[in-house]
């Protein structure tokens, strides 16, 4: 599969944005440093040289709720890359809908961004950040949220970020392979049995509310389920809380 | 489901009244399988001017304020049911299921607002599902209308968004 690799990129998602128009298939866009990266919500990104910053550009053709399961495609692909390198399954789980957490802490972060007309989807840029060497200091991160960790701080394992995307690149053909193929079904199961705080209380946040309910499962469209004293929650869009 | 589903439901509920209309149908019935116990019902009857919902146990039942209303008034009146924005051929609406944003991030300047001029493709909205920021386009140039959504509100498939024209 075609790559670019870039020594410093504003952000991994704003190049594939930027190339979407010219490739016709897909790509990986590695930047071994990010001036403008960014998370869920715009919030920043702290992209420091040595760890790993990269967006895959793809032209998905199906509906954009089903492009949008790709979330946890990449999320599948990144802890196969990860327990792959470490030898460590059980030290890798899955943050709704698509951190990776390592000894439960906030490891990796994925932002999808798409763009289209009509109802369909032009480009789909998936965009991945792992603390491969450094993680942001805790204290800059939102009361509340998962510390952030570094694979060299916890395992004491230093990856490169082009060697991490010979495993990862890999790792997501083989995950969007089964997606093409069987649809989310097999995807959901594999996600469900990595899940972080399945069966326990957690709290969502969406655009205006939070709701709290204990983390039941995710339905066929990818919604986290909460079940509450009334009834359950479908959720499609939130930051979770633990 | 739950407090959180309502909104979405009763804009669900209009689009189905608003289809009915526009294709000139007399009733259309709906089942939406939320889980394993969960369910939304939605029968539109439009000679009878009734809506009527129901929402499996243990999700609170939906009543549509609409109807009553309507039903007093002459059986023409039917066709004005509801407002109905879905319909206009300006409407921008949702390609999905989640939660919509008007500006790239809180705090940020919208990305249009009433009355601001957009070209073809321009991003107006954003749409958030399974951590997927997808960014709507506006569908033509033109100026901006209406806004029909407030930012960070959930919205279902097909809700009208928005009015460019």
């Amino acid at each position: 599969m075609a790559r670019r690799v870039l020594p410093s990129v504003d952000s991994t998602n704003a190049e594939a944005a930027r190339l979407a128009a010219e490739m016709a298939g897909p790509c990986w866009v590695l930047g071994l440093e990010q001036t403008g990266g960014r998370g869920r919500r715009g919030r920043p990104w702290v992209s420091p040289k040595g760890n790993f910053y990269a967006t895959l550009l793809m032209h998905p053709t199906e509906a954009p709720d089903v492009v949008a399961l790709r979330s946890f495609a990449a999320a599948l692909a990144l802890r196969d890359a990860l327990v792959g390198i470490t030898g460590l399954p059980d030290a890798f789980q899955l943050k709704w809908p698509n951190d990776v957490l390592l000894n439960g802490g906030k490891l990796a972060g994925i932002l999808l961004e798409s763009a289209g007309q009509g109802g369909r989807v032009g480009h789909l840029a998936i965009g991945i950040g792992v603390n491969l060497i450094s993680a942001p200091d805790p204290a800059t991160v939102e009361p509340g949220a998962v510390a952030p960790v570094s694979l060299l701080s916890e395992i004491g394992l230093r990856v490169t970020p082009e060697a991490f995307l010979d495993r990862l690149a890999p790792a997501y053909a083989r995950r969007e392979a089964v997606f093409v193929r069987d649809g989310f079904a097999p995807l959901r199961e594999a996600w469900l049995a990595h899940a972080a705080r399945l069966g326990e209380p957690i709290r969502a946040r969406t655009g205006t509310r939070t709701d709290e309910g204990v983390f039941e499962t995710i339905d066929a469209s990818g919604a986290l389920v909460l079940r509450q004293p009334d009834g359950r929650l479908a959720i499609p869009a939130a930051e979770v809380f633990f | 489901m739950s407090k959180q589903s309502t909104d979405a439901d009763v804009a669900f509920i209009q689009a189905l009244a608003e289809l009915l209309n526009k294709n000139d149908l007399t009733e259309l019935s709906v089942k939406r399988e939320y889980g394993e116990d969960d369910s939304l019902e939605v029968r539109v009857v439009k000679q009878a001017n009734i809506v009527t919902t129901a929402v499996a146990a243990p999700a609170p039942v939906i009543h549509h304020a609409a109807p009553t209303a309507v039903a007093a008034a002459p059986a023409p009146a039917a066709a004005a049911l509801v407002e109905d924005p879905a319909q206009h051929p300006g409407a921008v609406t949702s390609p999905m299921v989640g939660t919509v944003y008007l500006a790239a991030e809180p705090g940020a300047t919208p990305f249009v607002s009433i009355g601001a001029t957009v070209s073809e493709g321009q991003t107006v909205l954003i749409i958030e599902a399974m951590k997927t920021m997808n960014h709507i386009p506006a569908p033509r140039a033109g100026t901006v209308k209406r806004i029909l959504i407030e930012d960070g509100s959930p919205v279902e498939y097909g809700a009208p968004l928005m009015i460019i024209e």
